[in-house]
Parts: C-alpha cells; sequence; structure tokens
C-alpha cells in the first residue's frame, strides 16, 4: 500500500500537480447488529480505498481511487479535470513533513479477535439481569491501516483498531436505556457492564408519565453531554465558522461557556477515535479549545489556519477541518454530590435529532430519548416521557455549573460522531418543551 | 468496468458453500460532487466507485460481506467471509425471506442531456450564475452555500432463486444554505432539490428563481417580521412542511423492521405496531404515499436491492395505518408480501427498509381557498428547524417562511412560528388538502453503519384546524 500512496503522489506531481496528498486505506473491519436479543446481521469489509487530493494551480481537487491495479491512469484523469476546474483564491497550501509520529500500535488481542459473538452475548445478558427485556445495538471491531504520502515530504503509517458496543434495553416502548462499551485494548472494553447500564436505566424509566415544560436544572448523563460538546467542538471547525453554520464566529477570546468548562480536543490520545495524522500527514496533538469558558482557537488544517492568520492544529479535512476527539476537563464534584445537588430537576440519560433554527445564533432542540426522570432533593421521583430541550448552544454551555470527577468515552450514532470524554454536568436553567395537545 | 459475471460467480460460491439464499449486488457508481462558498469553488470531488456486496442466509442467520477487489479470488475471499460470519451467528430464530419470483430484468433512467456529456466547469457556471443573480439582490448575506452532487449509479443483481437485475439511474442534487443578517438579526435557510435523470433537471427546478425567492422572503421577514402569535388557532402549512411531516411522522413509523424493533439502538422504533393496520391517526382526508415510481424523482427506482419490482404503498389512507414498507424478512415475519422497499446506499452495505418518495396525496383546494376560510392564524410555508422523537409521535416544525393570516388574507411575516404536536394530533387536525404538490429532496439516515440515502419528500398545502402553535 506504501508504493500505492507514492506511485499516486509521484505520477500527479509529474503530471504538474503543486501539492499531492494520497491515503491508501485498507479496511477489514467486521460487525454484528443485534435486536430483540439475538443477532439480526453479520457484516464484514474487505476494502482497501485510495483517498486522493491534488491542487493544480490553486485548483483543488478530491478523489478517491477504489481499483488500485490501475492508479496511473486514474491520476492522469484526475489531474487533467484538475486542470479544467476553477482556481481557489483562498487555498493555503498542504503542511510540510516529514514529521515525527507517536509509535503507538494496536492490541494484538484485538486485531486477532475475529468473533464478537461473547461480547454481545455479554451485554444482553447484563441488560436482562438488570430488568430489561429486548435488547438492539452493534458490537463492531474497527480494523483500519492506513499509509499516507504527500508531495510535501509526508511518509506516514498508521494501525488503527478498536471496539465498540451500543446497546439499548427496553422494557417498553417508552422505558429504555442506552450503554456504551469501547476501547482500544481489549482489556477496556467492558460490554457488560454497558449492557447493566442500559438495562438498569431501562427498568428505573418504568412507567413514565408526561413531562412539564419549563426550564429546570438537568443532570445530563455523559451521553447526552457527550452530545452537547460533540455539537460545540464540531462547530469549531474553521470552515464551518466560515460557512456561516457556527454560532462561534468572531468568538476567539470570548466567553463561550461557563468556567467549569475545558474543552480539549485530542487525536493523539488513547481513544478509539486516536491517530497518528490528520489528513496532511500532520501529526495529531491536543488542543484546548475552551479554558475555562473561554474560546482559545478554532480547529484549523493549513489552508484554513493560513485565511485565519492562525497554526494548523492537526485537524485536517484536505477541505473541512475537523475534531478527532474531545476531552472534557473533569471537575471535582462527585457523582453522588451532582445529584445531590438537584432539589427539584431533571436527570437526560441520551438525546436525538439535534436540530438548529439558527447555526448562528446556536438557537436547537434535540429531543431526550431512553431514561427521562425527574428529580427532587437528589433521588428520583418519576420518569418522565414525551419532552424536548430547546435552548441555545452557547446559553446552554454558559448554564453548566458542575462537572463530575470522572469522565467515559462516548460515542453513538449520528449524535456523537466522534469519541467525547464527558463526566456527568450539572446544569442549570434548561429550557424544556412538550407537545401541545 | 470488471466482469459482470462476478454477481454469478459470488451466489455460485456462496450457494456451494452452503448458504440456503445467496445475493450479490455489485455497484458502479461515478460522482462529483463540489461546493460553492461565498462565490467560489471550495473543491470540486470526481470519485469512481465499484465494488460487490454479498449477502447470504446460512442456518437462518443473515450475513453481509464486501470488497471491492474484484478478482475472483478476492470475490471468492468475501463470500466465504459472509458464509462464516452467518455460520458463527448465534441466532435462536430462523431469519426468513417472503416469497417472490425471479426476475429478469434490464432497466435504466432516460437522461435527455446526460450527466457525463456536460463538463464540470459547465456545472460549476450554473451555481456561480445563481449565486451572482443572488449577490445582485443587495441584500447583506454573511454567507452563501451552494453544493451541486451529480451521480451515475450502475447495478448487477442476482440472486440464488435466479433473479438478475440490472439498471442505471443517473441523479443530480443541488443543496443550498443561505445566511441574511440585517441589524443584528439573522435568517438562515436550507433547500434541497433531486432529479433522476440528466442535467435537463436544472432547468426544471428553475433554480436561480426559486433562490431569489428565498432570498427575498428572507429579507422580508428580518425586516418586517413579527413575534408570532401564541396560542390554538387555524395553520396552512406549505408543501415543504406537509412533505417533511409525511416523511417523519409517517414514512419512517410505517417502516416494518422499526415496527419490528430491528433500528432500536439507531434510528428507533415506532408508536405504530404490527397490530396498528386499520387504526385512526389522522382525518379522513389524509392519504400518505410512499412511491419509488414517480418518473424523475429522486428515489426512482423499477425494482429494490432485493429484486422485487416497486409499486406505490398508501401508508396512511383516509386517516388510518394502511400498510407498512417491507423488505422480504420483514414480510415474512408479518406474514406479507414484500412492497420493495429494500434499499442500500451503496455496494458495501446491507440493503434495508427505506422510504422512497413519501407524500401527502394532493386534492382540490387553491392556496386561495385554504386561506380564505382562515380567521385567525398563521401560514406557515416553510420550515428551518425540525425534530421527531424515535418513536415518531412528539414532531416540532419551526417555521422559516411564515405569514400572519387575518380574515382569509396574509397580513405580515411572523417569525420562528412552532409546531410542537404529537403525530396524531397533527394529522387529525387536517380539514382540507391542496392541489399545489411540490416535492424537496432528502437524505434520510438510517441503519449502522449510517445510510444516508436519496429521498425525496412533497405534498401540497394543507389547512389544519385549531392547533397550538407558539
Amino acid at each position: 500500500m506504501e508504493d500505492i500512496a507514492h506511485q499516486i503522489v509521484e505520477r500527479a506531481v509529474k503530471l504538474g500537480a503543486q501539492d499531492a496528498v494520497a491515503d491508501v486505506v485498507t479496511n477489514r473491519s467486521y460487525q454484528i447488529r443485534f435486536a430483540r436479543n439475538e443477532p439480526v446481521i453479520s457484516n464484514a469489509w474487505r476494502e482497501s480505498t485510495a483517498w486522493v487530493f491534488l491542487v493544480v494551480n490553486r485548483r483543488v481537487l478530491l478523489s478517491d481511487i477504489k481499483d488500485l491495479s490501475k492508479v496511473g491512469p486514474a491520476v492522469e484523469r484526475l489531474v487533467k479535470i484538475a486542470k479544467t476546474s476553477q482556481e481557489n483564491p483562498e487555498y493555503g497550501g498542504i503542511a510540510r513533513g516529514p514529521f515525527r509520529y507517536a509509535r503507538t500500535r494496536p492490541d494484538p488481542k484485538v486485531i486477532a479477535l475475529d468473533d464478537g459473538a461473547d461480547h454481545v452475548e455479554a451485554a444482553i445478558h447484563g441488560a436482562l439481569e438488570e430488568g430489561a427485556k429486548e435488547c438492539a445495538g452493534s458490537f463492531w471491531k474497527y480494523d483500519e491501516r492506513h499509509h499516507l504520502v504527500s508531495s510535501n515530504g509526508v511518509n506516514a503509517e498508521d494501525h488503527r483498531a478498536s471496539l465498540y458496543l451500543s446497546i439499548r434495553a427496553m422494557l417498553a416502548l417508552e422505558s429504555s436505556g442506552h450503554g456504551i462499551a469501547c476501547g482500544t485494548k481489549l482489556s477496556q472494553f467492558k460490554p457488560e457492564a454497558a449492557g447493566r447500564k442500559a438495562g438498569r436505566v431501562a427498568a428505573l424509566s418504568k412507567d413514565p408519565k408526561p413531562g412539564k415544560p419549563g426550564r429546570y436544572t438537568v443532570v445530563l448523563d455523559p451521553l447526552i453531554f457527550g452530545s452537547v460538546t460533540d455539537n460545540a467542538v464540531g462547530r469549531l471547525s474553521a470552515w464551518v465558522v466560515a460557512a456561516g453554520l457556527s454560532p462561534f464566529g468572531k468568538k476567539i477570546g470570548k466567553r463561550i461557556a461557563s468556567p467549569a468548562l475545558t474543552l480539549m480536543e485530542d487525536g493523539s490520545a488513547d481513544s478509539i477515535g486516536r491517530r497518528k495524522f490528520d489528513a496532511e500527514g500532520v501529526p495529531t496533538r491536543r488542543n484546548v479549545v475552551v479554558r475555562r469558558g473561554i474560546l482559545k482557537t478554532y480547529l484549523h488544517n493549513t489552508s484554513t489556519a493560513k485565511r485565519f492568520k492562525a497554526k494548523t492544529t492537526g485537524n485536517a479535512g484536505l477541505v473541512s477541518p475537523e475534531p478527532h476527539a474531545v476531552f472534557v476537563e473533569p471537575g471535582d464534584w462527585t457523582k453522588d454530590e451532582i445529584f445531590s445537588e438537584v432539589k427539584d430537576g431533571l436527570w437526560l440519560t441520551n438525546t436525538w435529532y439535534t436540530r438548529y433554527q439558527s447555526y448562528v445564533t446556536g438557537d436547537f432542540s434535540t429531543i431526550p430519548r431512553d431514561g427521562i426522570f425527574h428529580i427532587r432533593k437528589g433521588e428520583v421521583v418519576e420518569a418522565w416521557k414525551d419532552i424536548r430541550v430547546t435552548d441555545n448552544l452557547i446559553r446552554l454551555l454558559q448554564n453548566v455549573v458542575a462537572l463530575s470527577d470522572k469522565t467515559e468515552q462516548m460515542m453513538w450514532w449520528g449524535e456523537v460522531s466522534i469519541p467525547n470524554f464527558v463526566p456527568y454536568a450539572l446544569a442549570k436553567d434548561v429550557g424544556i418543551t412538550r407537545s401541545a395537545e | 468496468m470488471p466482469d459482470l459475471d462476478l454477481t454469478e460467480f459470488a451466489v455460485d460460491a456462496a450457494m456451494k458453500k452452503g448458504a440456503a439464499y445467496a445475493e450479490a449486488r455489485y455497484e458502479h457508481q461515478n460522482a462529483e460532487q463540489f461546493i460553492v462558498k461565498n462565490g467560489v469553488l471550495d473543491a470540486l470531488y470526481v470519485g469512481e466507485d465499484q465494488g460487490i456486496g454479498i449477502r447470504v442466509l446460512v442456518k437462518g442467520s443473515l450475513g453481509f460481506a464486501a470488497t471491492n477487489l474484484l478478482t475472483k479470488s478476492d470475490v471468492k475471499a468475501a463470500v466465504g467471509d459472509a458464509i462464516s460470519i452467518a455460520r458463527a451467528s448465534r441466532r435462536k430464530t430462523p431469519i426468513r425471506f417472503a416469497q417472490e419470483d425471479a426476475i429478469v430484468a434490464d432497466w435504466s433512467v432516460p437522461e435527455k442531456k446526460p450527466l457525463a456529456d456536460v463538463p464540470v466547469d459547465e456545472k460549476i457556471a450554473e451555481l456561480q450564475g445563481v449565486d451572482k443573480e443572488l449577490l445582485g439582490l443587495g441584500y447583506k448575506i454573511a454567507a452563501r452555500y451552494f453544493q451541486l452532487s451529480n451521480n451515475r449509479i450502475e447495478k448487477d443483481f442476482a440472486n440464488s432463486e435466479g433473479s438478475r437485475i440490472r439498471s442505471y439511474s443517473p441523479r443530480l442534487r443541488v443543496f443550498y444554505f443561505l445566511t441574511l443578517v440585517n441589524d443584528g438579526d439573522v435568517e438562515q435557510t436550507h433547500r434541497n432539490y433531486g432529479w433522476s435523470g440528466g442535467w435537463e433537471g436544472i432547468r426544471e427546478w428553475d433554480l436561480t428563481n426559486r433562490v431569489l425567492e428565498e432570498a427575498r422572503s428572507m429579507q422580508t421577514s428580518l425586516v418586517q417580521g413579527k413575534k408570532s402569535p401564541e396560542g390554538k388557532m387555524d395553520l396552512v402549512v406549505g408543501p415543504q412542511v406537509a412533505g417533511i411531516a409525511s416523511h417523519e411522522s409517517c414514512g419512517h413509523p410505517t417502516e416494518a423492521d422499526r415496527v419490528l424493533g430491528r433500528e432500536a439502538s439507531q434510528a428507533g422504533k415506532s408508536f405504530i405496531t404490527p397490530e396498528s393496520i386499520g387504526t385512526r391517526v389522522g382525518s379522513d382526508l389524509v392519504n400518505v404515499v410512499d412511491d419509488p415510481t414517480l418518473e424523475h424523482a429522486i428515489a426512482y427506482y423499477m425494482y429494490d436491492d432485493e429484486g422485487v419490482r416497486a409499486r406505490r404503498r398508501y401508508l396512511y389512507k383516509e386517516g388510518k395505518v394502511h400498510e407498512f414498507l417491507h423488505n422480504r424478512e420483514t414480510a415474512s415475519a408479518l406474514r406479507t408480501r414484500s412492497n420493495a422497499a429494500s434499499r442500500a446506499v451503496n455496494y458495501n452495505v446491507e440493503a434495508i427498509v427505506r422510504m422512497a418518495n413519501t407524500f401527502v396525496e394532493p386534492k382540490d383546494h387553491s392556496l386561495e381557498e385554504l386561506l380564505e376560510d382562515v380567521r385567525f392564524g398563521v401560514y406557515m410555508k416553510s420550515f428551518m428547524e425540525w425534530n421527531i422523537d424515535d418513536k415518531r409521535y412528539n414532531a416540532k416544525y419551526a417555521g422559516r417562511e411564515s405569514y400572519l393570516v387575518e380574515d382569509g388574507e396574509i397580513k405580515h411575516p411572523v417569525r420562528n412560528t412552532v409546531i410542537e404536536l404529537t403525530t396524531p394530533t397533527f394529522w387529525s387536525a387536517v380539514d382540507a388538502v391542496g392541489k399545489d404538490l411540490e416535492f424537496e429532496a432528502g437524505f434520510c439516515g438510517k441503519s449502522d453503519p449510517g445510510q444516508a440515502l436519496d429521498a425525496s419528500m412533497g405534498g401540497p398545502s394543507m389547512r389544519l384546524r385549531n392547533v397550538y402553535l407558539r
């Protein structure tokens, strides 16, 4: 695969490209989907793709070559198309290598795992033991090899492998809980614990009552707080800001969150999103994006960094910079102290379908799913259903008043798009609405 | 182009290895996509994707494997993967498929002006022309984002029951997103148009005029818009709102895989159960249809990805749950026949139950007739924010272009009108349905790995009586 990456870049440069990057990816991932407490399908992939980026006289072209036996003619065609395209005056180049990379290797036990059935059964067993009746979810073994070469001296390789399990446990249609297990090492991977968490929340949410609208103090479970932080950091991509899709435009140096909140983006730390380098080959690193509530930086590739008079943060995306993993600095409250602080409020465990009325103002709503609980004096007094969080992203971030002292790695279908390491959070004055009769 | 007999080769190999049923789907997709952001071509994507996916049923368990390595030995290895992971499954309840006839067919969508014949610079110039006209309005537009994609999809499907279906489907799509500002106030919009066919689709949309009309309404809303009234009142919704409601609170809850719990951990379940056929969810006037056979709709197809002949499906008929969307697996589980709703976004993912082109069936009212009978209410022509819970019962649509209506007349724009109603409350309030059927395209998300699939949604204007707005 190294040869193919070199061939693509060398050919592109020879044909007139000033900048070229080829990332040849071999995917051997494997998945079991399950529902109604048993597998519904198992999936396996044998794919090799060359992701190609090339620039001819500021004309930027992206492609993926699937037939790796014919990369020469494919590159010729791409360069020809690029030459007929238009200049992008905002294009600012790619990073100049070579770079030194961390020497991380995947866990051989993860690589060797060829059957996830025991993990699926452990998760389901855990949920059923806690009182759930029906479980659904996915087990994943992610296994990808990257070989990235650029015309600016990058020659890098990375073998990324991890395990992931998502389980939703249901007692009934409106009584459910969700659990996540993930890790880069087999020893970190705890599917039964994820099942037990999902099952406990499902059992606790038995016979939910229609919720009441208002403004509440809310305990955000890591899964839903992960959705909040995923939304926030995703909208710190400089490209997203420039496209009018972010409430964080012109807010560098300003308060966008509570002093309790420090957010870091880090592709280099251990997570199931860990990678040695970004799409330009720049080594990933820890970026403090929000320090004690103050916005410190957007996420950049070389091109956006030039436009914003900043430095790349190692977050290319060749068009749009993107976060790799989010880390919330834990607070100094125990989880029990956070719950005890709530005199009359809610505990939300998960959400989905977050949508914005205005990306610029940050006005949004999202629909809690799975366990929704009314809390009085720190204790769950009732399960609720059918409510919606209707608020503003910056306002919500500013209303976070406490964080628990431990974080958990969360990633989930649609809502938490990359790993987010998040604690329990306590937010005051959160807007809750519900459907009218 | 590889040896197209790979599909039959894969099916034969799977059957020899012990599959009770096998199918192979080869796909070859040529795609172009680009973004014009604030007038500048951001990047051009040109891709040629191909590969084969093999799905097998072994002792009642499903295995699926995909590869883009298209030699016979690689395909044979993928077949081996599918067989071995199906065999390793610990499923206790055997999966069965509803009976279907073997089909041998070759179908394609005609292109008056083939997408492949139009140079990409002409396509870029088209969007930049729209952008230039937009700038000519003289409004303060903080961000202008246009995206065009076209995709030419060739498929070759074979299964162990003797089906062999080849198809060619060209698709064109434009998405745009605008941000207008005025005196520190902001209004945003997104619209999405899709077409099955050639480049002639761009003229069918009348894109420039639509974009200009949208921008003018945004400016009017910013300058003249007032607070939307709160309370119970009449509501007239435009085709875009009728379309999203048909998709979210009718199409999704009638997907049989969702009803049966297969999507529970991802896109969710449904307030509708297998016993809900015939249950009332709306007024007698409500007919919601899903139809893959609408010519030039972006989700047009003649046979689905299990080789079943497509047809129109009435999901809600005269206000009652009428029919679910089925693939062969869900049809067998509910003792019926597939109605050809099985689709995959590409070769490398399994086909699952999906909507195609979902819409409220039009009736005979003009918009003027719908409005003239409203003493006090809101006309919500389009929306910006929307969402719905995962059982598809509690939906929210927040207005983009909306107006106060008094004594049958449109008075002035109102800002951010919110409909937050249950599915039966929304559909039961419909007391008149218009004839101005329109569609927009969307990406419908489902499954794991996620499949954002071409869909369209539409409807005519509709009047709802005495619903709570804020």
